[in-house]
């Protein structure tokens, strides 16, 4: 170990040591004084320059906003280029004189049509503006039309620090062509800032998506800005690149292969005027794709890309319409189910043994049934019936006296089965509503308030569909898979993503969510019933059958205010042996299921059944349809 | 003064003090003129400035209370330290408490925000310093290095997992400093380190790679024939070696392309505008336009507009630079080397091995952060978050540089406790 004979080596040897860890160090801090030596001598004037104007910058390469298509490729939404005029505070001249030199040539520049751009408050306003923001670009005009742009341009020798900015915006070449579905862009708002969903990924005046497909599917279609840095000239001007720094480029977002079929929606969309209220759902029962989807009245959400005064203006008047135009009654409308719902009761009734074919009631139909000291009416008078001609004829009498005998749970079991009730569809769109099939708890339950208590009496009523809530998705939800009865697929429109080159990078998985299977004599017999319903003489929806294909369906007329008009519902499915297409139509308020809302799911069906004769050719010319399918 | 006798007093060194007092002087000074602006209409007492007073002030009542402790007691304080630093490093890796920046690294006191990364600093300091104290390292009896490995390792990779890439460096810089004063060569050194140039030298994205890492061969190779170590050994090193060369391509080839950009956004910071490359550019242009003489105290107006955006905390140099010029950083790196001199001289006067290990770990520490904070600043190396001791804004990271600075005056007040 240590000992005193070897201290003397350990000692210089220690001291060696310490000699060269300071040496070490002071190499290192000569190195970096070489570097300081370089940075501040002889790169002086360059850097001293840029830090004097400031005349580098940050710029943001935006990502182009995916596109939506049609399921072959028609362009729903895309975008356009948008002139914003801005002035920069830092490139302004810093003189009061030559700044008030600018506002004045700006107050002065008119137009083509000879209107004054600039109103002297908002310019004001901007310029006060300059004085605390001062590192990002503040915008005096938006969305300026080319010929505007060309105006500036010619002065801009006069304009120091005002410049051009372009800027990607939404179009909806279609207008109101499926707006509720594709929904529309805006800025985020405050209160969509307040919610942690937002907040992680949003930051303050980001443009998000802002209803339907554009929200639901916003992360996809963003992309990724990219960023370089510039060095900009007294202008305001990019002059050059800075050397050494890389740009990131802009990762583009994705393109949305959505499943809507533009032929079948452009059908549906004609088929109910502005005017009317209501929804058309058309879907494959098969996948879950929603092939058409409207709510009437329409938005155009081409408002939203306009200019902030047209935009206000439009918002303002959709909003405070009492139609509710906002509203995607497609999937948050809620509605009696009416009559459509006599097959719910019907399959229950067989599944559990209690109809059948040969079943028949005492009580035969002479225009109403007294139940207890009440007297519910028919509408009409059948005489007596089995459970088929019941469906046909949508006899209000056979289905009291079938629900008071099955009793509602066994009901709402099996029209949960198949698609309703209280659990959300899971459609990829926002805004979704619940359904409600009412038994005597949840009844009790919802009514605290007004002091209702369940009575057996109200089975009369939710036997024939007074009383439940639906949406019109999930009448087609229910009467695809009834049809089917091979499981509910959840309804869904986004079909496949593509990236800019058109790779698909994503596709939807079907998915099963309900069981959607019952006997197979029931599924005898509610078809049977949904045939008669359209083909056989006497059935309600005879105008809704289609020469050559076999369509089955179910008419409703939902009560919904005493004095009114009902709400037409019809809900149908064809072929009837192999469906295809499951389409539910409710107009509000316009009468009968089977003269009002059969005719508009006919030319919907027609259009998927024979729609190369029915040409419907899209305005836009297909220019920029990505590749699909087989490539 | 009164707390040592009288024979103590001619321990005292004023200049290291002086220097000491002087660089926190200015810190504060800095971080007064980083602040200004944003802290217009903010009472006095809730500006950076004024906290990091109170965060030197705190610092150096607990720097002069760790000088007064006995070396005995600290060292048997030692082990229970180290434990705990690791057990709260487990902690903060399993139940972030407060996630700053995207790496959960913080205990939240309430009161005070705890950096485990921080206090394991120190108690591994310690740890590696009493072990080897008494079980110096030989490069030629492998053993030796299985027990310091195993300290070392533990609280590496758990900060490393934070992660926390440049705290982990910190802990080899300490391991290897106190190697180094504990028995082994410079050229031991080299070889412990050789397979990472290597990997780095023969690395395809160097210009000239194959002349530089060929060069590199070459000097092992002749530094591996002047040290004359067994057969075994050498083979080993030379073939590490030129393993680590060939599959460093061959690793970085099997590389997704977004590992790749990650890598090469970490070495050149510059290559990437929308990270810390921005940063980076703004800092030297700061820097760079401070001149010989700088813009003068206050002036600077890259800074003063808040184009730095940590400008009080890590890029505090570069304040310095644009108000002081290159006479000032040139002044501060003077200031640094006359510290860590006079906190080196404490190795000349004591002979054990304790007081040596932990003088040199302490002031290896002080000179990792520097070097690789004002290299960063100047865009010589990755932006790691390392802030400048003394200088930077923060309550941690003061806290640290003052129980160092502790560590040091008690080394230098109470070294003849130990006889070597």
């Amino acid at each position: 170990m240590r000992n005193s004979l070897n201290d003397g080596t350990e000692t210089r040897e220690k001291n060696y040591k310490v000699f060269i860890f300071l040496g070490l160090v002071w190499l290192a801090f000569c190195v970096l004084g070489i570097r300081l030596f370089y940075l501040q001598h002889v790169n002086y004037e360059d850097n001293f320059q840029r830090s004097e104007n400031n005349r580098i910058r940050r710029v943001d390469i935006p990502a182009e906003r995916g596109f939506i298509f049609d399921r072959n490729g028609v362009v729903l939404v895309r975008n356009r280029p948008s002139y914003q005029i801005v002035i920069d505070a830092q490139q302004l001249p810093r003189k009061k004189s030559g700044k008030d030199s600018v506002f004045r040539t700006l107050l002065n520049i008119r137009d083509a049509s000879g209107v004054r751009m600039f109103d002297s408050a908002s310019l004001d306003t901007a310029f006060q503006r300059t004085a605390w923001i001062r590192n990002k670009p503040i915008r005096i005009y938006e969305d300026a039309s080319p010929e505007q742009v060309s105006v500036i341009e010619e002065h801009s020798h006069e304009l120091p620090g005002v410049y051009m900015v372009t800027e990607s915006r939404r179009e909806y070449p279609y207008g109101t062509l499926a707006a509720h579905t594709l929904g529309y862009t805006g800025e985020i708002s405050e209160e969509q800032l307040q919610k942690p969903e937002y907040k992680k990924k949003y930051s303050s005046g980001d443009v998000i998506g802002q209803k339907g497909l554009e929200q639901q599917y916003d992360m996809e279609f963003r992309g990724k800005n990219g960023s370089r840095v510039v060095e900009v000239n007294a202008f305001g001007r990019v002059v050059s690149e800075v050397s050494g720094m890389d740009a990131i480029p802009a990762e583009p977002g994705l393109h949305l292969v959505s499943t809507l079929d533009f032929k079948l929606q452009k059908v549906a969309e004609e088929a109910i005027p502005d005017s009317m209220r209501g929804a058309v759902v058309a879907l494959d029962p098969r996948t879950g794709e929603i092939l058409a989807m409207v709510s009437s009245p329409r938005i155009d959400p081409n408002v939203f890309s306009l200019k902030k005064k047209e935009r206000n203006r439009g918002w303002a008047k959709m909003a405070l319409d009492t139609t509710k135009p906002l509203v995607n009654r497609a999937v948050a409308g809620v509605y009696p189910p009416a009559s459509v719902f006599k097959l719910v009761t019907a399959g229950a009734g067989v599944e559990n043994g209690v109809l059948s074919k040969y079943k028949f009631y005492p009580h035969s139909c002479t225009g109403g049934y007294t139940y207890g000291s009440r007297y519910q009416k028919c509408w009409g008078v059948h005489g007596n019936l089995n459970v088929v001609n019941a469906l046909r004829l949508s006899c209000d009498v056979f289905f009291y006296q079938a629900g008071l005998d099955i009793d509602m749970p066994r009901i709402n079991e099996f029209g949960r089965r198949f698609g309703l009730g209280e659990e959300l569809l899971g459609i990829d769109i926002p805004g979704e509503r619940r359904g409600w099939l009412p038994d005597s708890v949840s009844f009790n339950e919802r009514n605290k308030r007004s002091g209702w208590r369940w009575a057996r009496g109200l089975i009369l009523n939710l036997s024939i569909g007074q009383g439940q809530l639906v949406t019109p998705l999930q009448q087609a939800v229910l009467v695809g898979s009834l049809a089917m009865n091979d499981g509910v697929r959840k309804p869904h429109l986004m079909k496949e993503f593509r990236d800019s080159k058109g790779n698909v990078v994503k596709t939807f998985k079907p998915e099963v969510i309900r069981s959607g299977t019952m006997k197979k004599s029931t599924h005898e017999i509610l078809l049977a019933g949904m045939d008669s319903v359209v083909n056989h003489p006497g059935g309600t929806g005879k105008r809704g059958a289609l020469p050559g294909i076999r369509v089955g369906g179910k008419t409703g007329s939902g009560e919904w205010k005493k004095g009114e008009k009902t709400h037409a519902w019809y809900a149908a499915v064809a072929p009837l042996y192999a469906p295809e297409i499951a389409v539910a139509v409710i107009l509000e308020a316009a009468g009968g299921g089977g003269a009002k809302s059969a005719p508009i799911s006919k030319k919907v069906m027609e259009a998927y059944f024979f729609g190369d004769s029915v040409q419907v050719k899209p305005e836009v010319d297909v220019l920029d349809t990505i590749p699909v399918e087989g490539d | 003064m009164f707390f040592l006798k009288s024979g103590n007093t001619a321990k005292i060194d004023w200049v290291f003090i002086a220097v000491l007092l002087v660089i926190m002087g200015c810190g504060i000074a800095l971080v007064y003129s980083a602040s200004a602006p944003s802290s217009e209409g903010v009472p006095f007492y809730g500006t950076y400035w004024f906290k990091q007073i109170i965060y030197f002030a705190c610092g150096l009542v607990f720097a002069a209370a760790i000088s007064l402790l006995k070396i005995s007691i600290l060292r048997y304080l030692t082990f229970p330290l180290y434990l705990v630093s690791l057990v709260l490093l487990v902690v903060v890796l399993f139940f972030a408490g407060d996630v700053v920046k995207g790496a959960g690294r913080w205990i939240d006191l309430g009161f005070f925000k705890l950096q485990p990364s921080e206090f394991s600093k120190i108690a591994y300091l310690l740890m590696i310093s009493s072990w080897l104290s008494k079980h110096p390292v030989d490069f030629l009896k492998l053993k030796t290095f299985f027990v310091p490995g195993i300290m070392f390792l533990v609280p590496f990779v758990l900060v490393l997992r934070q992660p926390d890439l440049s705290t982990a460096l910190v802990f080899t810089m300490v391991t290897l400093t106190c190697f180094f004063f504990a028995g082994l060569k410079l050229s031991d050194l080299f070889f412990f380190m050789s397979p990472l140039a290597s990997v780095v030298l023969s690395h395809s994205l160097v210009s000239y790679s194959q002349f530089l890492w060929g060069g590199f061969i070459c000097l092992l190779a002749f530094v591996l024939f002047k040290r004359r170590l067994p057969i075994a050994y050498t083979v080993i090193i030379f073939l590490v070696n030129i393993l680590a060369g060939y599959t460093s391509s061959m690793v970085w080839n099997h590389l997704e392309p977004h590992q790749q950009k990650r890598v090469e956004t970490f070495i050149n910071p510059l290559s990437d505008p929308k990270g810390d490359g921005y940063q980076v550019l703004q800092s030297m242009t700061a820097i760079g336009s401070g001149g010989l003489s700088g813009k003068g105290f206050g002036e600077g107006s890259q800074t003063n507009l808040n184009f730095l955006p940590e400008e009080h905390t890590d890029f505090i140099f570069s304040v310095l630079g644009e108000q002081f010029g290159f006479v000032g950083c040139v002044g501060i790196l003077f200031l640094y080397f006359l510290f860590l001199w006079r906190a080196m001289a404490i190795c000349r006067m004591y002979t054990h091995p304790f007081v040596i290990l932990v003088t040199a770990g302490a002031c290896s520490i002080f000179v990792f952060h520097i070097i690789v904070n004002i290299a960063m600043t100047i865009g010589l190396m990755p932006v790691t978050g390392l802030p400048l001791p003394l200088l930077s804004y923060g309550g941690s990271f003061a806290m640290t540089c003052m129980i160092l600075v502790g560590l040091l005056l008690n080394m230098r007040f109470h070294g003849d406790q130990l006889k070597g």
